[in-house]
């Protein structure tokens, strides 16, 4: 299911990463917010509290990496280069993300970065969107997104432009183990 | 004042290149995103989901009420769209809004909202790209997924240039400025409006597609958001939901997702800890009377993908600034017809040509020609018909003169006929030779040649409908079907009481001439005994099989005539399809020695409406004759009867590029079911001048017979 999701989330211009550990995942993390973000004065990067984050030590990441900012509000996330949260689901089928937030800040983090790094369980990856809405409840769930890839236009004359009013590039980490 | 318009707008050679390169790839990407899954499976869902809204529309509007109030969201419902307007404009006011940012919605476009709130002095920004570009160029979109499909890169940079700041005509930069541009507008903005794909009545939630994630922004960022739905956008149950998740992306964009799909079912604290306000507005405007309708109820099934007008041989060359209001194309007219009244659709609704393209693309199942013509039957009966209209029909109307017309046309054409055409006529009837030669009105037509045929007598017996353009403009034709038939040992009647098959009444409105020829032809028809009815016009097969029947029912004539009409329609068969039966029974028998290159047109009517298309190619292929296949064969090529009488340049421009696509195949033969297509093509090619020939295919067949 995996190999489907990723060539599908590919195909619609998402970057797929597998990792056998949450270790490896934050490592991989690491070394994006410096290559991409290596200015340590300002706080170029919005992650927000998830599971993927119990457990870690936010006070000695926050000494290694300063760029990063876990308090979201409207000025620190538009001003972020790099959002990261943690989605709740992947879809097979079409490559997507299934991103529940009801938590602003969560989806901060996917909407206003020119870069998402979301964080994918790979247990939570169904074959459809059907098998996922089958184990919600929308009346419980004030605001659901399905993110397919990077934000698109092909307003100006028909051509795909990648990355207009939401993130440009998107990468999905899937982690294992988890 | 529309001839001028589409005057200028054929001539604006980035709108219909734009247009047709866009509808050209969209006709295969929308084949490759559908590819694994059953299109009429999918559809049949939709339609039957939104039939269901529009039969219980009061019902599910309450339900989703309810629902969403349930949620803590605050439903305002209306059928009155200046409530609309005054509920945002208040709402904005108690809020002291002064910055609004807006994500399409073409349910605001239609009650012009957003000319509203800024003669109130509120700023509203469009935020997706291309609904951005038209607002800061003062203009309405072309197309309802496409608002700026006219317009290219160096008209985009002239409008940003001049209303924001200078910009390079660079794709990619111009995407970036607007992203820096309309991020300050989404940070400043106090309220946010959006549309809705869909509305679930059962959940109370909304569901919105968008690629560029403005919709998102636009309802995370302000504190207030309201959603303007159009109440069409209604689904009862949250699994209807599923099939148009599949059809919509599929059937706009030809994606088989779009980016962002969200669904907001209540409202949550906002940024700054304080409680989001959210506001659905439903609005009605005309829905629920249309929802009422026996005909229009269908109009609710439409999803807004505009699929239509991509597929539309019109919409590709003249784009929605002519063929449109606020909504535009084919479907455009029909809500046009209710949301600014019928009469608004005076001028658009006759650009359609009824080939029936949308229909078989259309995921809510909407027969659009059928419902244009409801809209051409109702504007004759409201507007009534024009003198010449009325003139050219109480001719029809009276076979014998019409008749006695057609014949004495024939002799008083003489001075412009050269070689079985007219090249050039006169005064005001120049236009209807000015993008292809017509024929000539035949010197015998096929009722005074029929006589003279000797046929073998034969128990088998079948009755020929010719048509008038078989029986006045092309009588071979008939003659080459009676040769065929007689080979297969089947003796041919023409019984002479028949008339016009009603086509050119029907299709513009006047239904009581329509019904009329109808009612000729059913005596006409049943005065002598046969096991068949075959015609080799599709437009007459479409209208004996099933339009008679319609036509006399809907004018009230006695369930004595419409029994007969029944009759008749199980009697029917076209010439395409009766003649390849006997040819696979080995009936009929060719000599195959000399191999002949041929390509083939499909009638709009034999394929779209009969679903006739592999019957004529095996039959050509049977008889020797090899087939290469031109693009967009099954496109309509501009004929539509009377259409292009009145629309002279599309019919002539839609010609054109079916005589390309001839061309490109490098054949030297076209073959064809139907003798408006034969009318149509023949005089494109003798006007051009180009060595090809142009055949009904009964006239092909007919020479390859072996002799016996």
């Amino acid at each position: 299911m995996f190999e489907l999701f990723k060539q599908k989330a590919e195909a619609i211009n998402a970057e797929v990463y597998y990792f056998k550990s949450k270790a490896e995942a934050l490592d991989f993390i690491k070394d994006f917010i410096l290559e991409h973000n290596p200015n340590k004065l300002s706080k170029g990067v919005v992650w927000c509290e998830s599971p993927f984050l119990e457990g870690i030590d936010k006070d000695s990441l926050l000494m290694e990496l300063p760029q990063v900012e876990f308090n979201i509000d409207l000025n620190s996330a538009s001003s972020a280069k790099i959002g990261i949260n943690q989605v709740d689901y992947g879809i097979a089928e079409t490559g997507s993300l299934v991103e529940i937030s009801e938590n602003v800040s969560k989806r901060l983090c996917s909407t206003l970065p020119e870069i998402h790094l979301a964080i994918l369980p790979l247990s939570k990856i169904e074959p459809t969107m059907d098998d996922i809405m089958k184990k919600i409840d929308i009346r419980k769930i004030p605001y659901l997104t399905v993110i397919s890839g990077p934000s698109r236009t092909a307003d100006i004359e028909r051509v795909l432009t990648i990355g207009v009013h939401g993130p440009e590039r998107v990468l999905i980490l899937c982690v294992d183990n988890f | 004042m529309i001839k001028e318009d589409i005057r200028k707008a054929l001539q604006n050679a980035n709108l219909s290149g734009a247009l047709t390169r866009f509808s050209e790839a969209y006709a295969v990407s929308r084949a490759k995103a559908y590819e694994g899954l059953n299109f009429e499976e999918i559809r049949e869902k939709i339609a039957s989901a939104k039939a269901f809204v529009a039969e219980h529309l009061e019902e599910v509007v309450q339900t989703f009420i309810k629902s969403a109030q349930a949620n803590g969201a605050k439903v305002f419902y209306t059928k009155n769209p200046d409530e609309v307007k005054k509920y945002i404009l208040d709402l904005a006011r108690k809020n002291n809004v002064k910055s609004i940012v807006k994500s399409k919605s073409m349910a605001t476009e239609e009650i012009h909202l957003n000319k509203y709130l800024k003669e109130q002095g509120i700023e509203v920004n469009e935020t997706d790209l291309g609904e951005w570009i038209i607002q800061l160029a003062g203009q309405r979109p072309s197309h309802m997924v496409l608002p700026a499909i006219h317009l290219t890169r160096y008209d985009v940079s002239d409008v940003f240039t001049k209303k924001v700041e200078p910009i390079e005509p660079d794709i990619a930069r111009m995407v970036k400025f607007a992203r820096k541009h309309l991020r300050r507008k989404f940070l400043a903005a106090d309220m946010g409006i959006t549309g809705a794909n869909m509305a679930i009545a059962e959940t109370g939630t909304l569901v919105l597609f968008t690629n560029e994630g403005n919709a998102r922004l636009t309802m995370t960022l302000p504190k207030i958001h309201v959603a303007v739905v159009g109440v069409e956008k209604l689904v009862a149950k949250f699994e209807d939901i599923f099939p148009i998740i599949k059809a919509l992306p599929r059937s706009a964009t030809a994606q088989l997702i779009t980016s962002y799909i969200s669904f907001v079912t209540k409202p949550y604290t906002h940024i700054d800890g304080s409680q989001k306000e959210f506001h659905i507005v439903l609005l009605d405007n005309k829905r629920s009377e249309a929802a009422k309708d026996p005909v229009f109820k269908q109009s609710l099934q439409c999803i807004r993908c505009a699929s239509c007008l991509n597929v539309c041989p019109v919409f590709r060359l003249i784009g929605g600034h002519v063929f449109g209001k606020i909504y535009t194309g084919g479907i455009g007219t029909i809500l046009t017809a209710w949301t600014e009244g019928l009469k608004a659709s005076k001028d658009i609704q006759g650009l359609c040509i009824q080939c029936g393209n949308c229909v078989k693309v259309c995921p809510g199942k909407i027969n659009i020609p059928e419902l244009i013509v409801e809209i051409r039957k109702r504007l004759a009966k409201q507007e009534g018909l024009s003198f010449t209209t009325r003139a050219i029909y109480s001719v029809v109307n009276n076979r014998k003169l019409f008749h006695s017309i057609l014949r004495t046309a024939s002799k008083l054409q003489k001075p412009f006929e050269r070689s079985g055409f007219i090249r050039h006529l006169p005064f005001f009837l120049s236009d209807l030779t000015q993008e292809r030669s017509l024929p000539a009105i035949a010197e015998t037509p096929f009722r005074d040649r029929f006589r003279k045929i000797i046929q073998p007598s034969s128990g088998k017996k079948v009755i020929f409908f010719a048509g008038c353009l078989i029986d006045f403009a092309y009588p071979e034709i008939g003659e080459a079907l009676i040769k065929l038939l007689n080979s297969a040992g089947i003796e041919v009647l023409f019984p002479e009481e028949q008339t016009c098959c009603g086509a050119p009444a029907r299709y513009s409105g006047v239904m009581d001439v329509a019904a009329n020829n109808s009612r000729q032809n059913l005596e006409a028809l049943l005065s002598v005994e046969a096991d068949f009815i075959i015609s080799a016009c599709p437009t007459c097969t479409v209208a004996l099989k099933q339009q008679f029947i319609k036509d006399l029912k809907e004018q009230n004539y006695t369930q004595e005539i419409i029994t007969k009409a029944e009759k008749i329609s199980k009697k029917v068969k076209d010439a395409s399809e009766f003649i390849n039966t006997l040819i696979k029974e080995n009936k009929i028998k060719f000599d195959r020695s000399q191999e002949l290159t041929v390509t083939y047109h499909d009638p709009c009517h034999l394929i779209r409406s009969l679903n006739i298309y592999k019957e004529p190619r095996e039959s050509l292929t049977i008889s020797g004759m090899k087939l290469i296949e031109m693009f967009e064969s099954d496109t309509c090529c501009g004929m539509g009867g009377s259409y292009s009488l009145k629309f002279p340049e599309i019919s002539g421009t839609i010609l054109r590029r079916k005589l390309e696509n001839i061309k490109k195949t490098g054949v030297d033969m076209v073959c064809t079911d139907c003798p408006g297509c034969v009318m149509q093509i023949r005089g494109g090619i003798d006007k051009e001048g180009l060595p090809i020939k142009v055949k009904h295919s009964l006239e092909v067949l007919a020479e390859r017979l072996k002799e016996v």
